[in-house]
């Protein structure tokens, strides 16, 4: 653990301000890290014999980051903030989803976003000209943004009462399952691109998620994907998922989308 | 990868629990890995034993401990042994109803002097 900002050692992701002008994180801040040391010389490794005092635990190893996740879901509940994690594999369209959401939105709506990636502050510049308050997390080698990271984030980006909060997580079906930001829903996205069995092959993800939008679907007449199939592979895993098909490009289905978002607390 | 950071986790759960402790030295540590977890037992391993050799864990022994999957088929009314989160009933080759372990992922206990 990082004696100066509490990060831990191996984390080295980075919370950009809004403008993205400096690092709260950055590797070239004013104190550094200790270098690991290696560890070879050999120990005198007397075997002691006596019995050890046993201390039974039984502590949840994610128990930490729930714990930050809870603390995130009270300060998003005492302002009415709707959060939402959005979770997919890389490239089926996330971005382009929150940029036409936003436009649609922004008039009548508080909007603010956060956007995990590994590198790069691309996806927080496309949401900031589409009109909503972006901060960038890059998680440097990380593959999910934890809770940590999200309460990070809070305290840099203005989020105001009653907003809807986009988490858009990096893309990634595997570990961002494991981690419970503190959402009060999680999205699921994938694309007709993808293939139907997605949800057969990353089962943690579609049985952690609250809906599903399917995106693309102006490509349909074009690739062999059956809606149904997909729809019914997910739903033998999670008979509460509910789905929307999409196409951010077209704007189809997006209203449904629009009062699914509307009707969450 | 994100055993790795969970790896982290354990280490630091441990120098917390050792603290308590009196920063007593840790023997062992045992710790429980289910089928069912989303955690890769092998990874995890390989992670943990990467980080603990400069840490409070450093001279622990690492006892991992997995558990099975279990799942509840309603319709039958039985319990199944699931080796993966798509395992299906035995005898309807329904999905379970119900995941009744296998999900755990904990620091069941440690050894201290």
């Amino acid at each position: 653990m990082c004696e100066t900002c509490g990060c831990g050692d191996s984390g080295q992701f980075k919370v950009f301000d809004q403008n993205h002008k400096h690092a709260h994180h950055d590797q070239e801040a004013d104190h550094v890290h200790p270098h690991d040391h290696s560890h070879d010389h050999s120990h005198p490794h007397d075997h002691d014999h006596r019995h050890g005092t046993v201390i039974n635990l039984n502590v949840d190893i994610l128990s930490e980051n729930n714990k930050l996740a809870q603390l995130n879901r009270r300060y998003f509940a005492g302002r009415k903030v709707l959060c939402l994690n959005l979770v997919s594999s890389p490239g089926s369209g996330k971005t382009t989803i929150l940029e036409k959401t936003i436009k649609a939105l922004i008039p009548t709506r508080k909007l603010a976003v956060i956007e995990g990636d590994q590198q790069t502050f691309l996806d927080a510049d496309r949401i900031e000209k589409s009109g909503a308050p972006a901060i960038q997390i890059n998680t440097g080698s990380g593959c999910h943004l934890d809770a940590r990271m999200v309460e990070l984030a809070t305290e840099k980006l203005e989020i105001e009462f009653g907003s809807i909060l986009f988490i858009e997580n990096v893309g990634n079906l595997v570990c961002p399952a494991l981690f419970d930001l503190g959402e009060s829903k999680r999205v699921v996205v994938i694309s007709i691109t993808e293939g139907e069995d997605k949800p057969l092959k990353y089962p943690y993800m579609f049985q952690s998620s609250d809906l599903c939008l399917i995106n693309k679907s102006d490509l349909l007449p074009y690739v062999d994907f059956d809606v149904a199939k997909a729809i019914g592979y997910a739903r033998s895993l999670n008979p509460k998922l509910e789905f929307i098909l999409v196409s951010a490009k077209t704007g189809e289905g997006l209203d449904l989308w629009y009062d699914w978002l509307a009707k969450q607390k | 990868m994100h055993e790795f950071s969970l790896a982290i986790e354990v280490v630091n759960l441990a120098g917390r629990e050792a603290e308590k402790n009196g920063n007593r030295a840790i023997r062992e540590i045992s710790i429980e890995v289910g089928d069912l977890s989303g955690v890769e037992a092998d990874a995890f391993e390989s992670a943990l034993g990467l980080l603990v050799r400069d840490s409070i864990l450093g001279r622990a022994e690492v006892k991992i401990v997995r558990t099975p999957g279990i799942g509840n088929c309603l319709a039958c009314q039985i319990d199944f042994e699931m080796s993966h989160r798509m395992a299906t009933c035995p005898v309807c080759n329904c999905f379970p109803s119900e995941i009744r372990g296998g999900t755990e992922f904990r620091v069941v206990s440690l050894v201290v002097d």
